[in-house]
């Protein structure tokens, strides 16, 4: 008797608070995305009036670009580069765990510190990057000021704290191709460089997916590195989607529009990862 | 020749990734007025910025505050976590195979979908400004019940079999056979769980007004982004080392068991 | 655990609000305005000690806007709020939790007395209903450098575009030789943030239209020459490097040190000026700069804070009777005394029971004079964002240049009425 229910008591919390926390806010979502509401009036019924308005919204799209922007340079950085460690790591030397805890620290460290950490970097006036290029004898660059390098810029600081994960996973995925294949490679007198693409890029696919898939959802979470360094701007090239629909939510109380934003781009993200799946995992 | 290439890439690299740590830890002890030019260690230590910092902010609240969401959540990530993971892994029962699917689509679910309504059931329960809205959101996490499930699956059959027979009841089996028996398991559990809740920022700027009650990345985002400590850069880098540092030490201490949580989280991914 | 502990708290603290006093009174942060609100406490409890008040500061929190807020919601306050900016005041109106005030007795009777009748069009709510008591202003002028000044050898502060562009010209210089200019004729913050449209288009566009208002009937009524001549004038102080494009907060008081010439202020700026000026620094306030064509007084930006009555007030007619209390001539210069700050109430400048403080303050006679020709902000729930999408094309425009005025405008004027789709 007791046996037949223990599972269900054992799950029930889950349960309970699965349908409280995201089954009731996924339907109440959808349901608010018709509604005009500012948490303190009551609710207003508008039809497809959000939808409307998320269309000619000229500020959504653009974070939905800068998103993109941020993912297109965020992305192939990180595999190269996480790549690149990876591999250096993968060769017999000495010190191995300092150089991978080294790699791996500004993925623990909250990125609230590392955006503090990288402003001095870019500042215009007094930022290390400017200085140096100074003292070079080269003129400053507006790292955080200039639309076109803002969010670029982000894009490389969210590479340097994030890299360090995506260095040991590769370097999980790089131990785990049969060293047996590069002996034989290397009868054959193959060259580094023809091992790695012919060996050990094909071995690692399954890897290189996962990394990919990985900064995808982390690119489109970006939230705080604007919040803080950029506050969007300049000239709204930095702000994500995420740091819109918090302006939006909570900053105007336009709380309809807000959940309307967050389901399109929930929907957006899911496609996207949908996409990525059937083409970067088939492909090699 | 090759090899000492390899070590000053590796070198340059490490440099690359611990330099602006140690730089924010030396210029938050430097004189003010020194730090526009500091490159490695400041000509005397000054303790000026934390005393402006501490003057100004609860960072001492705001850690204890983050400590206690962080350790609630921890620990009921591992409670819940384990009783479903049990559950899914080892008993039969109907619906189990929906409730899987459920977890499954939880992980995939992304936030920005609920993050509203959240926020919206949280000032329903009027539950802003308190412990409440920063923990029982957090207390279920898919992720730690797959992984439970994982590590319970390979746990041998007999174990439970005799403790059942010794008249144990279920969460006896959970807390005093299989947490003895899935340390990996239970530690990278704790130290992601930890350390997300621990650096968690958007969900606190949203349902925590109050100063008082503001984990430290929230405080120290205000802090940064906010007018109060505008000019005074020494007073921001102070704050910042402070968030940075209960991580760091723990990393420099657990440095292996972080690694390893993260990476297999991922590959579970 | 943590549930029950936080229930029992918010419950806690609702009830021990209720239990010495009838009505309670939030007021600012402000340590002035602390130590006025404890003034008018104190003296209507003594002589009222059957119907006691009780105040406190608001609480600390992110911004005293979002703790106001936050207390809506969770139906948690206060009876009366002393701080309130005037642009919020619509957006609770029409969520219903403020007592609209001219139903009070004696209420009108006690707003002409007290305020001119632009003021309180002002504050009337589109619904006809008033729910705000105007309270304190402080109007943005100019500030400058009288050294300065004598040095350009001008004859007046600048009083128009042409007149400014010329004195900056004038000023403009490059001291040590770096290719880089080192003082400007005067600073505005580049911040993209709406708020810091009140210190840089916001007023400048008053003086230039008179006071028009920004929206009107749910549109934007904005697009129009006066705000079109503020960009413009605007864009050429950055294109010139009249106005510095960097931030300068981060160095010591560029004002005081002689490195810029003028700011867009408020009076707040003269106990800072008194406290810290160099020995010699001469300044003084002039009202805002306006196209060359302008005639009239010169309108500004009031920073209007009122007073607000929240429904959950358990009687409103007493604490419209604090309210009447605090807000007489003789405890209105008490507050001008105590805060050096203006209370919005007409004939400041000539009403003699205020001559002693003028006499004792010069610097703030101009002020009151300014005081008759000051507004406020429309009453509309969209403010702040209204506010925040002409920020974002007055960067685009006046900071970066890459708009003319009338596109960004345009694209203004099209985002705004996107606000008031449904």
């Amino acid at each position: 008797m007791k046996k037949k229910i223990t599972p269900y008591l054992l799950v029930s919390p889950y349960i309970i608070h699965f349908l409280v926390f995201v089954a009731f806010p996924v339907g109440f979502s959808i349901y608010l995305t018709f509604n005009d509401w500012n948490i303190i009036s009551p609710m207003e019924f508008i039809g497809l009036g959000n939808y409307k308005r998320l269309f000619n919204d000229p500020i959504f799209w653009k974070s939905l670009s800068n998103t993109l922007i941020f993912l297109l340079i965020h992305i192939p950085l990180q595999i190269i580069v996480a790549l690149f460690l990876a591999e250096m790591l993968n060769q017999k030397i000495k010190f191995r765990g300092f150089f991978r805890a080294a790699f791996f620290l500004p993925v623990i460290v909250s990125g609230v510190v590392v955006t503090i950490l990288w402003q001095q970097l870019y500042g215009f006036d007094t930022g290390l990057l400017n200085r140096l290029l100074v003292k070079l004898g080269l003129i400053k660059i507006g790292w955080l000021t200039d639309p076109s390098w803002a969010m670029p810029s982000i894009a490389v600081m969210a590479t340097w704290k994030n890299v360090g994960l995506y260095t040991v996973l590769f370097l999980v995925g790089l131990q785990t191709v049969p060293p047996q294949y590069y002996e034989a490679a290397d009868l054959e007198g193959a060259t580094h460089f023809q091992k790695f693409f012919r060996i050990t890029l094909p071995m690692i696919n399954p890897t290189i997916f996962m990394v990919v898939v990985l900064s995808t959802i982390g690119g489109f979470s970006l939230f705080i590195e604007p919040y803080v360094m950029t506050g969007g701007g300049p000239l709204n090239s930095t702000i994500s989607a995420v740091l819109y629909i918090y302006k939006q939510g909570f900053f105007y109380y336009h709380m309809g529009y807000a959940t309307t934003l967050g389901l399109f781009f929930a929907l957006l993200i899911l496609s996207v990862v949908m996409i990525q799946k059937k083409f970067v995992e088939k492909d090699k | 020749m090759k090899k000492l290439i390899l070590y000053i890439s590796l070198t340059t690299g490490a440099i690359l990734f611990l330099y602006p740590f140690i730089w924010m830890v030396s210029a938050s002890l430097a004189p003010e007025s020194e730090i526009g030019n500091l490159i490695f260690l400041p000509s005397q230590i000054s303790f000026g910025s934390y005393f402006q910092m501490f003057d100004k902010i609860p960072i001492g609240k705001a850690f204890v505050n983050s400590m206690i969401v962080a350790c609630a959540v921890t620990f009921g990530v591992l409670v819940f976590g384990s009783m479903v993971g049990y559950a899914l892994s080892r008993l039969e029962f109907k619906g189990r195979n929906l409730i899987f699917y459920i977890v499954i689509f939880t992980m995939t679910l992304p936030f920005q979908i609920t993050l509203i309504p959240q926020y919206i059931l949280i000032v329903k329960f009027g539950w802003v400004d308190s412990y409440a809205a920063l923990i029982v959101p957090y207390l279920m996490n898919a992720l730690a019940i797959i992984m439970f499930r994982q590590y319970f699956k390979t746990i041998p059959q007999d174990l439970i079999d005799a403790a059942r027979i010794d008249g144990c009841g279920e969460l006896r089996i959970i807390f005093g056979i299989l947490w003895p028996n899935s340390i990996p398991a239970l530690v990278t559990v704790a130290m992601i769980t930890f350390m997300a809740s621990w650096n968690e920022v958007l969900w606190p700027l949203i349902v925590i007004r109050d100063e008082n009650l503001m984990t430290m990345p929230q405080l120290v985002t205000l802090f940064a982004v906010g007018g109060r400590a505008e000019s005074q850069l020494g007073v921001k880098l102070a704050a910042a080392t402070m968030l940075a540092l209960p991580i760091i030490i723990a990393y420099t201490f657990f440095q292996k068991y972080f690694i390893q949580s993260m990476a297999s989280s991922g590959i579970k991914e | 655990m943590f549930l029950f502990v936080s229930v029992y708290l918010i419950s806690c603290s609702s009830n021990e609000r209720r239990s010495n006093s009838k009505i309670i009174l939030w007021s600012s942060n402000n340590t002035e305005e602390i130590e006025y609100a404890r003034y008018i406490v104190n003296e209507w409890n003594k002589n009222n000690p059957e119907e006691k008040v009780s105040f406190q500061p608001v609480p600390e929190g992110q911004s005293s806007e979002e703790i106001i807020l936050a207390a809506v919601v969770g139906k948690t306050t206060p009876d009366i709020y002393s701080n309130m900016w005037e642009g919020d005041v619509e957006a609770y109106a029409q969520a219903g939790v403020l007592v609209a005030l001219d139903t009070l007795d004696g209420f009108m009777e006690l707003l002409h007395e007290r305020c001119d009748n632009s003021a309180i069009e002002e504050v009337t709510s589109p619904d006809g209903h008033i729910y705000q008591i105007p309270w304190k202003i402080n109007p943005i002028m100019l500030i400058y450098n009288s050294n300065i000044v004598e040095q350009l050898k001008l004859s007046n502060p600048p009083a128009t575009y042409s007149e400014f562009f010329a004195a900056a010209k004038e000023f403009q210089k490059d001291s040590d030789n770096d290719g880089y200019i080192d003082h400007w004729f005067g600073y505005a913050e580049v911040l993209v943030t709406w708020w810091q449209r009140f210190f840089d288009f916001y007023p400048l566009y008053l003086a230039a239209s008179d006071g028009a208002p920004l929206i009107k009937n749910n549109k934007a009524a904005f697009n129009n020459e006066a705000a079109r001549k503020v960009f413009e004038f605007l864009r050429e102080l950055y294109k010139n490097s009249y106005f510095p494009k960097e931030r300068l907060s981060a160095r010591q008081d560029v004002f005081l040190d002689g490195v810029i010439a003028t700011r867009f202020t408020g009076p707040w700026e003269i106990s800072h000026t008194e406290k810290f000026k160099p020995s010699g620094f001469k300044y003084d306030f002039s009202f805002m700069p306006v196209p060359d064509n302008h005639k009239g007084p010169v309108y500004t930006y009031g920073d209007p804070k009122n007073i607000v009555i929240f429904k959950t007030c358990p009687n409103p007619n007493l604490a419209w009777k604090i309210l009447k209390f605090a807000l007489s001539d003789k405890n209105d210069l008490k507050f001008l005394e105590i805060t050096n700050q203006l209370p919005r109430r007409k004939n400041l400048d000539i009403d003699p029971l205020y001559a002693d403080y003028f006499k004792k303050n010069p610097k703030m006679k101009i002020f009151a004079e300014q005081s008759k020709y000051v507004k406020g902000t429309d009453q509309s729930p969209v403010l702040k964002e209204v506010f925040d999408l002409i920020s974002q094309e007055y960067e685009a425009c006046v900071i970066y240049g890459v708009k003319t005025p009338e596109e960004a405008l345009n694209d203004a004027e099209k985002a705004v009425n996107l606000l008031f789709l449904k």
